[in-house]
C-alpha cells in the first residue's frame, strides 16, 4: 500500500463532508476540520506534501467496505475502535486521534435533565454505527424502553429532530458538540445531557496486513503528539530545527545529529522520509494546534485528549 | 456434353452458419464464466489477507440494535433481527400490493370515463406520478409530508377520536388479544362468508336473478367478525396521546406510511396504464352484447368486461407487484426497518459486508420467485384454455 501510495502521488482518505469540527466543506469545496488535518498529516508525512490527499466522502454504513476493497488507503472518519471491527472488519485501527464518549443531546425546551430521564422515548442515531448498539444496551440498563431510529446521514437526523420526531439525538459527544454549534435554530436550543455512557476511542484505520503502512500511519498520528510535548508549532519549527541542540528533537525533526564520528540523521527504517515530522508540523500543525483550530471553537475542552505530563492521556513512544 | 447441375458447394464448418452461432455463444458464455471467476478468486484473495468472514457465523452474534415497533432484545442473534427484517418487508409487499391494485384499477377505469373531469384527473395523475423518480418521491413524502405536514405530537390530530395522527406515527384502534386468535376469527368468518356467497351465487345462476352475493358475502364477513368479538369478549382498544408517544392502539410508524404510501402512489399509476391497456383489449363486441342484453354500466364493467381484462392484465400485474417488492428495500433510505434497512445496519456494526449482502440477496430472489409462481398460477388459471 505505501508503495502505490507513493507511486500514485497522493493518499485516498476516507472521510465525510457534513460534520461541523471534523470534517465539513468549505465554500470553495475543500475539506476543513480535524478528521481533514490529520489526512493531510498523513499525506505530509508519507508525500512531503500535505495537499497530496484525495478526500472520499463515504456514508457511515459504507465506510468499512471501501476500506476492505481498497477504494481508500486510510480511513479517518470518526470511526470508534472497537474489538468486533478490528477483528472482522479487516480493519487495523492505529493510534487514536480523539477520544470520546457518547452522549445523548435533546431539545433545550423539552423538559429533560438526565438520561434516566427519557422513559419511552424516541432516539435517532446513525446508522451502522457504534452508537445504535451503545443506545440499545442503555435502554435496557436503565430499562427506559427506547425507540432506536437509526438514519443514513446526519442531515436526515436533522430534519427529523427539527420535526420533533425524535426526543433524543444519541451520539459522541464531540460530534453532538459540532452539531450542536451549526444547529438552524441557535446552539442555545439544544442542550447535551451531562451523562457519557460509553468509551469511543476515534481511531484512523488501514486494512489488515500491511504492516509498512500502518507503521507509517501511526507514526505520522504519533508525531502529532510529539511535536506537541516538545512545544514544537507549525510557527517555531524552522527556528527550533536551526537553534536547538537538544538531541531528541533535532532527531525527531530528522536534522542532523552530530557525533563522535561526524553528523548523522536517525532513520528508524519507518518507511518514511527522515524529515517526515518536520513536514507534518510545518505543514499542519502539531496535535495542540489542530484541536485549537478546529475542536476549540466547538467549545470542546482538551479533557482526556490533553498530553499524557498534562491530565490526560495522548503518550507518544519515544523516537529514536 | 449434358448441363452440369450446380451442386451447392460444401461450407467449410468453420464459416456454416449453425457452428459460428453456437460457438459465439460458448464463448460469451466462458467470457462471463471467466468473469465471475476472476472476481471470486480476487474476492477470496482479499478476504484471505485480512481475515474477513465468509460464512454465516455472523448470524449467531448479539444484534446490538433494536428495531422500532419491536420487542426484539440487542441481545438476541442478528438471525432474529433479519427474520423482523424479513416480516416488515412481507408487511410492505402485502398492504402495499393489495392497496396499489384497488387503486390503480379505480383510476385506469376513470381514464376511460366519459366523463371529462374524471377522464382528465385520471391521466394528471397517471402522467404526473409516472413519470417522477421513486427514490425521489419516497424522499419528499417522508421529509416534506409526514415530518412538516403531520403535526408534531404535541398538537396531534385526532379525528373522530379514533385515531391518533402525528409525524410519530398514525396510532388505530386495535383488537386486544393474541394475534392468532385474531386471525383464526377473521379466517373463520371470511370462510363462512365465502361459503353463503357460493350459495347466492349459485342461486342467482339457476334463478337468472341477480341478487348481489358478494354484498351479501361481506355483510356475512362483518356480522361474522362481530359476532365473534361479541361471543368471545374480545375488545377494542382506543389509542391516545401520552407524554410524548401514544397508548393502545396500534402505532404504524411513521416511515412505513411514508414507504407504503409512496409505493402504492407510484405502482398503482403504472397499474392504471395496464388496467386501461387491458380494458380496451377487451373486444368490442363484449361491451356491445352487454349493452344488448341491458346490463347496467357497473355490471358491464363488473361482470363482463373486468374478468376478462384482467385475465390480459395478469402477467403484467406481476411484473409490477415484483416492482413494488423490490422497491420496498428504498425503504432503507428513510429509516424503515425493512431487510435492507437490517443488512446495512448489521454490516456496519461488524458482519461481514459480503456474505449478509449475498444472504439479502438470495431472500429477496425467493420473495420474487414466489410471487412469480403464484402470479403464474393464477395466470394458468384465469388464461383461455385453447384448443
Amino acid at each position: 500500500m505505501l508503495d502505490s501510495v507513493i507511486a500514485a502521488g497522493s493518499v485516498r482518505c476516507g472521510t465525510r463532508d457534513a460534520l461541523p469540527g471534523f470534517a465539513v466543506l468549505n465554500d470553495s469545496g475543500e475539506h476543513v476540520g480535524f478528521d481533514s488535518d490529520f489526512c493531510r498529516v498523513i499525506a505530509a508525512a508519507v508525500l512531503g506534501d500535505a495537499n497530496a490527499v484525495e478526500m472520499i466522502d463515504l456514508e457511515t454504513a459504507d465506510r468499512f467496505t471501501a476500506l476492505q476493497s481498497g477504494a481508500i488507503d486510510v480511513l479517518v472518519r470518526n470511526t470508534t475502535w472497537t474489538a468486533t471491527r478490528d477483528g472482522s472488519e479487516g480493519a487495523n485501527f492505529l493510534q487514536p486521534t480523539f477520544y470520546d464518549g457518547q452522549g445523548m443531546m435533546v431539545a433545550s425546551d423539552s423538559g429533560y435533565s438526565k438520561i434516566s430521564a427519557m422513559d419511552g422515548a424516541i432516539i435517532c442515531v446513525a446508522k451502522g454505527t457504534t452508537t445504535e448498539g451503545n443506545a440499545a444496551l442503555e435502554s435496557s440498563r436503565l430499562g427506559l424502553n427506547w425507540e432506536i431510529r437509526s438514519f443514513d446521514e446526519t442531515d436526515l437526523i436533522l430534519e427529523a429532530f427539527l420535526a420533533g420526531q425524535c426526543d433524543g439525538w444519541s451520539s459522541d459527544v464531540s460530534q453532538l458538540t459540532g452539531l450542536r454549534s451549526a444547529y438552524p435554530n441557535g446552539s442555545d436550543a439544544l442542550t447535551i445531557l451531562p451523562e457519557v455512557f460509553s468509551k469511543e476511542p476515534l481511531a484512523p484505520a488501514v486494512l489488515d496486513g500491511d504492516t509498512a503502512w500502518a507503521q507509517a500511519v501511526n507514526w505520522a498520528i504519533l508525531a502529532t503528539i510529539q511535536a506537541e510535548e516538545f512545544g514544537i508549532t507549525s510557527a517555531n519549527v524552522d527556528s527550533i530545527r536551526d537553534t536547538t541542540t537538544d538531541v531528541g528533537i533535532l532527531r525527531f525533526l530528522g536534522a542532523e545529529v552530530p557525533g563522535s564520528d561526524g553528523a548523522a540523521v536517525l532513520d528508524p527504517n519507518l518507511s518514511l522520509p527522515t524529515d517526515f515530522a518536520y513536514q507534518v508540523v510545518k505543514q499542519v500543525g502539531n496535535y495542540g494546534e489542530i484541536f485549537a483550530r478546529h475542536l476549540t471553537p466547538l467549545g470542546l475542552d482538551r479533557g482526556l485528549n490533553s498530553l499524557w505530563n498534562d491530565g490526560g492521556i495522548l503518550y507518544a513512544p519515544p523516537y529514536r | 456434353m449434358s448441363p452440369q447441375l450446380s451442386t451447392p458447394r460444401k461450407v467449410p464448418f468453420f464459416r456454416d452458419i449453425r457452428t459460428l452461432k453456437w460457438a459465439l455463444q460458448i464463448l460469451a458464455l466462458l467470457a462471463v464464466f471467466a468473469m465471475f471467476y476472476w472476481l471470486y478468486g480476487n474476492y477470496q484473495e482479499n478476504v484471505a489477507k485480512s481475515s474477513i468472514q465468509t460464512d454465516l457465523r455472523f448470524l449467531d452474534n448479539p444484534a446490538n440494535f433494536t428495531i422500532p415497533g419491536n420487542d426484539l432484545d440487542q441481545s438476541q442473534p442478528v438471525r432474529d433481527a433479519f427474520v423482523e427484517g424479513f416480516l416488515n418487508t412481507l408487511r410492505v409487499a402485502f398492504i402495499g400490493i393489495a392497496l396499489a391494485t384497488i387503486l390503480g384499477t379505480l383510476i385506469g377505469i376513470a381514464r376511460l370515463s366519459k366523463n371529462f373531469m374524471v377522464r382528465t384527473l385520471g391521466t394528471v395523475y397517471v402522467e404526473l406520478v409516472r413519470n417522477l423518480p421513486l427514490l425521489l418521491l419516497l424522499t419528499f413524502m417522508n421529509l416534506a409530508v409526514v415530518l412538516q405536514a403531520f403535526p408534531r405530537i404535541e398538537n396531534a390530530w385526532l379525528p373522530l377520536d379514533l385515531f391518533v395522527v402525528s409525524n410519530r406515527g398514525i396510532a388505530i384502534p386495535w383488537f386486544i388479544g393474541s394475534p392468532a386468535q385474531l386471525g383464526i376469527g377473521i379466517l373463520s368468518a371470511a370462510l363462512l362468508a365465502f361459503v353463503v356467497a357460493k350459495i347466492r351465487i349459485r342461486q342467482a345462476d339457476k334463478t337468472g336473478k341477480q341478487d348481489r352475493a358478494w354484498l351479501v358475502g361481506i355483510a356475512t364477513f362483518v356480522f361474522l367478525v362481530v359476532l365473534i368479538w361479541l361471543l368471545f369478549g374480545y375488545g377494542w382498544e382506543l389509542p391516545y396521546v401520552d407524554g410524548r408517544g401514544t397508548t393502545g392502539g396500534l402505532r404504524l410508524d411513521p416511515s412505513f406510511f411514508a414507504l407504503v404510501a409512496s409505493l402504492v402512489i407510484y405502482t398503482s399509476s403504472h397499474i392504471a396504464e395496464i388496467v386501461r391497456g387491458s380494458i380496451l383489449a377487451v373486444s368490442r363486441g363484449q361491451g356491445e352484447a352487454a349493452d344488448a342484453i341491458a346490463l347496467s354500466g357497473s355490471q358491464k364493467m363488473r361482470l363482463i368486461i373486468l374478468p376478462q381484462a384482467f385475465r390480459i392484465a395478469m402477467p403484467a400485474l406481476g411484473n409490477q407487484y415484483l416492482n413494488l417488492i423490490k422497491n420496498s428495500s428504498l425503504g432503507a433510505t428513510i429509516s424503515y426497518f425493512e431487510l435492507t434497512q437490517i443488512a446495512q445496519i448489521t454490516v456496519g456494526n461488524g458482519s461481514p459486508a459480503v456474505p449478509a449482502f449475498s444472504l439479502t440477496l438470495l431472500v429477496y430472489l425467493g420473495i420474487s420467485l414466489v410471487t412469480s409462481l403464484v402470479v403464474n398460477f393464477f395466470n394458468r388459471r384465469l388464461a383461455l384454455v385453447e384448443r
